[in-house]
Order: C-alpha cells, then structure tokens, then sequence
C-alpha cells in the first residue's frame, strides 16, 4: 500500500526521508567523528559551522586506547558481556522448558500460572527495583555478578514467545516420539529445541539488549569498579570525567556499536519475536 | 498424553522459572506494597507500622503535588506526540520506493542506543556554548537556547531526546500493521470513491489495531516509569520542572533512606499507570 500518493513523484519522499535520517544519524556521527579528534580540538571548530565541525582534522585513536589504558575498559566490556551472556543462556534454557511444559505437559492450574507470567514481564525492573535490592541484599548478593544477573534471568517475555512458536509446531512430531518412548526431556532437547532457530534469536537479542542497556539495577545493585558494567560507565562520564570529552565520545560509541551490530541485521527476527507477543491470546 | 502424571517432569521444566518469577518480580511488588505502609526507625534501625500515613503524609506534601504534575503534564504531551510521529514514520517508511530497507535501518539504529547513551550525546548536542544545535541555530541567524538548561525548556528537551530514542523503534511495529493492510482492499475502495480519511477509519485503522494496542500501552508505561534521563541530564532540575515521581521514588529510597515514602510513591504512580492503561485498553476494544 502507498499511502504516500499524496505526491505525485517520490522524490518528495526521499527529501523527507533524508532529513529524518539526518536528524536521527546526526548525535550519532557527530560522536563518531569527534571521538577521533584529539581533546584540544573538541570544540575548537564548533562555532561557526563549517565542514570542520563535521569532520576530524586530525585523526587519532588515543580516546579509544585511554579508555581501556587507563580507564578500565577492557574490564567493563569483559563484565557486560559476561552478564549478558549468561543471563541469555540461563534465560533461554529456563524460558523455554517453562513454555514447553506450558504447551506440552498437562497439570492443573496451568492457566492460572500462565496468567501470572503474562503478569510479570509488565512489571519492569525500575518498579521493583527498591525491594528487590533489600532482596538482593538479604541473600548477600550485593555487588557481586550474581546480583546483576539472576535477577534478570527468568523473563516472562521469552517464556511467552517460546510458547507462542511452540504452539505453532505440529504437534505430530512430539506424539509419535512420545509412542517411541523417548522422554520428555529427549523430546525437548532432541526434537523440539532443534527447530526453535528463529525464536531463540529474538529472544537472545531481547534479553542481551535489555541486559547491555539496564542502567538502574547495576547501578544500585554494584558499587565496586570491579563489577562496573558499560552504561553505568557512561553515566559516570558526564558526572566525573566531564572535560575528556573525546574519551566520552568515544565511550558512547564502544556503548553503540555492539547492538548496533547484533540488531541492524537481525532486525527482522526481533521485531517479528515482539510483533508476534500481540497475535494470540 | 493427557494423562500426564508425571510430576517429577513438570516440576522440572517448570520450576526454576516459576521460582525466579516469584522471587524476583512478583515478591518484590508485593513486598513494595506492604513497605508502603511501614516507615523506617532510625534508632533501632527496624520498622514499625503505619497503616496509610506515608500516603497521607505524601498527599500533604507540596513536593509530591509538584512531582506528580510534572509526571503528569510530561505523559500528556510524549504519548499522544510519540505515537502520532510513529504512525506518520511507519506511513512514509511503508512508501515503495527505492533503498526504502535502508531508511527503515536508520531509524532501527536509535533502538541500539541506550537511553544513557542518548542522553549522554545529546547533552553535549545541546549544551548552551558548545553545542551543535546552538552552531546550527546561530549559522541559521537564530537565538541560541539553554535547553536543559532553563526550566521552560528542559521538559520539553527531555521529550525531545527521548522521542529520538523512542518512535522509531514504535514504527518499526505499527509498519509490520500496516503492512498486513491488503493493496486489493484500498485500490477497490478508491474506486468506489473513498477518500483518503475514509480509508484511513475504515480500513487501515481496523487492520492496525493489535499493533496500535500493544504500541499505545507500551508507550504510556514505558514513559510513565521514565526516569534515567531526569537521572543523567537534570536531576530534577532546574526549579523541579523534572522532577517526575519515579525520580522522586528513587531519591527518597537511595538519598533519603525513606524507604516507606519511596515505595508509597511507586504504589501511586503504578496505581495511575493501570488505571490509564486500562482505560486505553477499554477505548481501543470500543471504537470501531
């Protein structure tokens, strides 16, 4: 459907197109460029504006080799993918052996359990995040890996989207294993898992974002450097470090380009894995 | 297969899930709940109940009027604007021309961005003396801005940078609805004289929305439980004109140690947030 017949050529489209692109790209390249400048020439061709302020004059890598010099780095991005990924494999595993007794085996009260899963992936961690760490606290959690991750791990979100494609499986291939006689963990592991490809990246981009982005709950839940993941180091920037602007920029960047890389060509499966949470009840 | 009965199985697959979700969601709400109404003794160190006097406390309090209004007037203007710049972003990214996946990508990229990321880059974008936008603005012969800066204009900055951040990203789900919208259906339509508004009513709206739904209840929570970039940028400031609740729960917990107030307030804030959200649900089953 072309909504926008409303013009009778396109280039009117691209002109709207290009200036919306610039206008979300613009943070972004302007932070690209200004991490290779070196500090003394952050601002030097801010004002006024001229091609200068678009592009390094003279090009060098020190932000970047500063930041894990001498600002610990390579630690924090060592503990941001540590987090999450092992929230994602314990989410994954966990999420998806509750979809799967969720579809598969029978008890009783399983609509009522079900109800409460949908239940709390509304709940977001902000919300919670003040009893949760005098829970956290309690099991002496606090500022240690675990805190930050096992929270995190059981999502209701992927429990919902392994079912949803559970239920879309057909069924036969689960029957006639059963009559063979393999268990239900030999069909889990054996049989069904092996298709579940497209579910388990959306969920795998879902609970790694979430886990690369959370700012509140490392914020509250670490104190030392040693757990210090890559947001909470942002933040810290604009706080203690605020004149290494360069080194700033650069951050930011290190922040972006791991997502960016994981979501641009994935982008398909994430959106279809949370466009489909909508398409049955 | 119905006669399952296996309970070893079931308590195997389901168990630590179930475990999780309860001791790290749903207790945690719960026990929020009850610290609402209990307040903290500083000389045993323990709590003692109260029953609804933080909530009255709160509700006499003209930092909490003043928080709540914030809130208020900050989800008034981000979740009608948010959602009405996302469906005009999925309607021109839903246009058939050429490198279109491209376009489509570019407004993928904020989702990468962490709201802290956002926010770092977009304060320095708009500080006052070395900002880009303020270069622009004056190369374009046009007044420079405090922004953040100002008490009329950080609201309206942090509406800004959070909608950069955000509407793509809502786009992205309202264009899969719109694509399930049939060519066949629009073109018969047009040729028997409908317009375009009608088309739109009739039968673009009715196709959008589930995605619409899921779109307009995840935008109202999401921004009614914003909080890290009155964190990052404002800390409230300047004159409290940022002082949302979910920033004042925070500051009464981690600043104050008030832990009984902070939670009333989030009890406040989630009651509002349901109550809202339940009426977007009944308004969006009824029309149409």
């Amino acid at each position: 459907m072309n909504v926008i017949r409303l013009f009778r050529s396109s280039l009117p489209i691209y002109v709207i197109h290009l200036v919306l692109a610039l206008i979300v790209l613009l943070p972004l390249a302007f932070a690209l460029v200004s991490s290779f400048r070196p500090l003394d020439e952050i601002y030097k061709y801010m004002s006024p504006v001229t091609w200068k302020t678009f592009w390094p004059t003279q090009f060098t890598l020190e932000a970047y080799r500063s930041l894990f010099t001498e600002r610990g780095f390579g630690q924090i991005f060592l503990n941001t993918f540590f987090i999450g990924i092992t929230t994602v494999l314990g989410g994954l595993l966990l999420g998806s052996m509750a979809a799967f007794a969720f579809v598969y085996l029978e008890f009783r009260g399983k609509s009522a359990l079900f109800l409460l899963v949908l239940v709390t992936f509304m709940i977001p961690f902000e919300v919670i995040s003040i009893p949760l760490y005098s829970l956290v606290n309690k099991l002496g959690w606090i500022d240690s890996y675990a805190g930050i991750i096992v929270p995190g791990v059981v999502n209701g979100l992927v429990i919902f989207l392994f079912r949803q494609f559970f239920l879309e499986l057909p069924y036969s291939l689960v029957e006639s294993a059963r009559i063979d006689g393999a268990s239900w963990l030999r069909v889990y592991a054996g049989i069904v898992m092996p298709m579940c490809k497209p579910v388990t990246v959306s969920a795998s981009l879902l609970i790694f974002i979430q886990q690369w982005e959370s700012f509140m709950w490392p914020l509250i839940a670490t104190r030392s450097k040693q757990y210090k993941v890559i947001q909470v180091a942002l933040s810290d920037f604009i706080t203690e470090y605020g004149t290494y602007w360069n080194e700033m920029f650069a951050a930011a960047m290190l922040s972006v380009v791991i997502p960016v890389m994981l979501l641009i060509p994935l982008q398909r499966y994430y959106v279809q894995g949370i466009a489909n949470t909508g398409s049955k009840e | 297969m119905r006669s399952e009965k296996n309970i070893g199985t079931i308590l195997l697959f389901l168990f630590p899930a179930l475990a999780g979700l309860v001791l790290f969601k749903l207790y945690p709400i719960l026990s929020g709940f009850v610290q609402s109404l209990y307040t903290t003794t500083f000389i045993t160190g323990g709590r003692s109940f109260v029953g609804l006097q933080n909530y009255i406390s709160l509700f006499t309090d003209p930092v909490f009027w003043n928080s709540l209004k914030v809130t208020l007037l900050f989800n008034v203007i981000i979740n009608p604007l948010q959602i009405l710049l996302a469906f005009f972003l999925a309607l021109l990214l839903n246009a058939k021309i050429k490198r279109i996946a491209w376009f489509r990508s570019v407004h993928f990229v904020p989702v990468a961005i962490s709201v802290p990321t956002a926010c770092m880059l977009w304060n320095i974008m708009l500080s006052p003396e070395q900002g880009v936008v303020n270069s622009i603005l004056a190369a374009l012969g046009l007044p420079q801005q405090p922004f953040l800066g100002s008490s009329s204009q950080a609201l309206g900055s942090i509406i800004a940078i959070a909608s950069w951040k955000g509407v793509g990203y809502w786009a992205l789900f309202l264009l899969a609805g719109l694509q399930e919208v049939p060519t066949s259906l629009l073109e018969a339509s047009s040729l028997d004289g409908a317009s375009r508004w009608k088309q739109m009513i009739h039968i673009v709206y009715p196709m959008l929305k589930r995605p619409l739904t899921f779109v307009v209840v995840s935008v109202t929570t999401a921004n009614f439980l914003l909080f890290s970039p009155m964190y990052i940028l404002t800390k409230g400031g300047p004159e409290n004109s940022t002082d949302v609740l979910m920033f004042e729960s925070f500051n009464n917990a981690f600043l104050y140690s008030d832990l009984g107030r902070s939670s009333s307030i989030v009890v406040t804030l989630l009651l509002i947030t349901l109550t809202i959200v339940a009426f977007q649900f009944r308004w969006l089953k009824t029309s149409h």
